[in-house]
């Protein structure tokens, strides 16, 4: 037998990950910055430009791009265990269509950033209620009503969403466009983020080891001593609620919430006390990687940040889908 | 103490499955429950889990109604293999097997050495502590039915419910795991199973009580031997099954056969 190490040892070895991608995000760009910059900057001679370049310029956007990641991750977690099913994304149940109608709504009407991100925080939130009364009447609630019912009320959203985009004048479309493909480039509500995602790990902390029995069924989860009612509502307005903050944060970015659980799961197994921190780690960082990249790869041109996760997730998810045939 | 029905009546839809159930399961007993598909016996047990809500009657564990348990301490006290899963996430052998600690085990806390020992077991009692790092999608029928086993036993509760707990399982593997249920519930001991099957042949080798269910309600109770016999078989899965008696290496052997043509085959003829 192996030495014994904490099932937590290896989210020590994440944390360097996650240390890795916010040096990575501070120093590149168009401003240079060399190794003696860095050592200027922490013991305090650096010139003010460069303060401002990295302590009020990068590192806010890569916290922002760090909570988005992590806060998808997470989302796809907990979906996936809510419909049982590990192709499931934060977004199956439609509550982006609901957020983004609302943002493009605002920007139409040429509302500031704080009724922007407000309004697609509301949005979402009129979406989740919605599949919930919808999947939930009469008692029944099983996991193909649910889909269904989020499937469905997607492709309204989507309708409403075109439509807008038909209306909408040109000279806001490209600022619409960038955000229906996420993008980071926003000031975003930072601190409202970090509080929806602290919460919602530590609800999903709680029930960790009720996701692990939920996955093997309602019955056997009843016969554990597992309240699935209960449990499964739970799951719900937390994963929407996650998914919600990072719709705030950067639009909608596709395929984090999707991949990172999953990759994950083949690299630690399926252990929810496990595998929600490692996610919400490995998730941020991949994300504040992705969007350093988007807004250096073509720079001064800024990329949305939801077209490189796409570009990188597309590969990695149909060669994963392959790989577990 | 004992898990008890009274004036029992459960319904699906609007049909009645259990009506008027009378009947007490004690430690040291091991009961089959038999019937044709669809009478209800896997609701039956549900409702003995409190997993469904009775039309009438009530249950009572130990003298207390099961409603009025909290959901994990009637989960330390009964427990059910199912009848099927469907897994898809990669699990191994050994954390499948554990969630039978759940119960068990408060929020933030980790199975300890002890729980992985019971596990461990477990899993060598049912034969599957070689495979126990093997992820569970790898395994094949029987080792599934197996496994489900497994976690019950590592749940260990007083009451083991137990819903076919030997389809797809080969000939050995059905008597090997029969065996070790009898054990555990022989007399003296403070476990009871209760077990839906549907080979009269198993059901009289192993269980020392039967409850057979008819349609609409109507049942059957009582020691083995009183209760399997020509008639009752015959009456229940509606076609002749005839009874033989013989011995076999100085042991006296009890078989059933069904003798009578199906409807299928008359229709093909």
């Amino acid at each position: 037998m192996t030495a014994k190490q904490h099932p937590y040892a290896i989210l020590f070895y994440l944390l360097f990950l996650v240390l890795g991608s916010f040096v990575f995000a501070l120093l590149l760009g168009s401003g240079k910055l060399t190794a003696d910059n860095i050592i200027a900057l922490i013991n305090g001679t650096a010139s003010p430009l460069q303060y401002t370049l990295v302590f009020d310029l990068r590192l806010p956007r890569a916290l922002a791009a760090f909570a988005t990641g992590a806060l998808l991750s997470l989302a796809g977690v907990l979906m996936q265990v809510l419909l049982r099913n590990p192709l499931a994304d934060p977004y199956v149940l439609g509550v982006s269509g609901g957020s983004a109608l609302a943002a493009l709504l605002a920007m139409l009407s040429g509302a500031n950033t704080f009724w922007l991100t407000g309004s697609a925080f509301l949005g979402a939130l009129l979406s989740i209620f919605l599949v919930f009364t919808f999947a939930h009447s009469k008692g029944s609630w099983t996991i193909s009503r649910l889909l269904l019912t989020g499937i469905i009320l997607a492709s309204g959203w989507g309708a409403l969403l075109s439509f807008v985009l038909v209306i909408a004048p040109p000279e806001k479309l490209h600022g619409m466009l960038f955000w229906l493909m996420g993008d980071l480039s926003y000031d975003r509500p930072l601190l409202l983020s970090y509080g929806i995602l602290l919460v919602g790990f530590l609800v999903a902390m709680l029930i960790s080891r009720q996701l692990n029995i939920l996955l093997w069924g309602e019955m056997q989860a009843g016969t554990l001593g597992v309240n699935t009612k209960t449990l499964r509502t739970i799951i719900f307005f937390l994963s929407s609620l996650l998914t919600a903050g990072a719709i705030t944060l950067a639009g909608s970015i596709g395929f984090v919430g999707l991949v990172i659980p999953h990759l994950v799961r083949l690299l630690i197994g399926t252990d929810h006390r496990l595998l929600l921190p490692a996610s919400a780690l490995t998730g941020g960082s991949l994300l504040v990687v992705a969007d350093t990249l988007a807004r250096t790869l073509l720079a001064p041109q800024q990329l949305p940040v939801g077209i490189l996760t796409a570009l990188i997730g597309v590969p990695l998810f149909l060669y994963l889908l392959r790989r577990s045939q | 103490m004992s898990l008890q029905t009274h004036d029992l009546s459960l319904a699906i839809a609007d049909k009645n499955i259990v009506e008027q159930l009378n009947i007490c399961f004690n430690p040291g007993e091991f009961w089959g429950v038999m019937g044709v598909n669809g009478v209800g016996k896997s609701t039956l047990l549900q409702a003995l889990l409190g997993l469904y809500q009775s039309d009438k009657g009530f249950i009572t564990l130990e003298n207390k109604e099961i409603k009025d348990y909290k959901r994990l301490e009637l989960a330390q006290l009964t427990g059910m293999m199912h009848q099927e899963y469907d897994y898809n996430f990669p699990s191994t052998v050994l954390e499948a097997t554990l969630i039978g600690r759940h119960p068990f085990i408060h929020n933030w806390q980790w199975e300890n050495d002890q729980d992985i020992k019971l596990a461990q077991q477990a899993l060598h009692k049912v034969r599957l502590n070689e495979l126990s790092q093997r992820l569970v999608n790898t395994l094949s029928g029987g080792e599934k039915r197996r496994l489900n086993l497994a976690t019950l036993l590592t749940q260990n509760p007083a009451y083991y419910l137990l819903d076919e707990p030997v389809n797809h399982l080969d000939i050995k593997a059905q008597l090997d795991i029969l065996s070790l249920l009898k054990k555990h519930f022989q007399q003296g001991s403070r476990h009871c199973g209760i077990m839906v099957i549907h080979d009269p042949n198993l059901a009289y080798r192993y269980c020392d009580h039967i409850l057979m269910m008819f349609n609409h309600g109507q049942y059957l109770s009582g020691k083995t031997a009183d209760i399997l016999n020509q008639e009752n078989l015959s009456r229940l899965y509606d076609c002749t099954i005839y009874q033989s008696n013989q011995q076999i290496n100085n042991t006296r052997h009890t078989f059933f056969l069904p003798t009578a043509i199906s409807e299928a085959e008359k229709m093909d003829i």
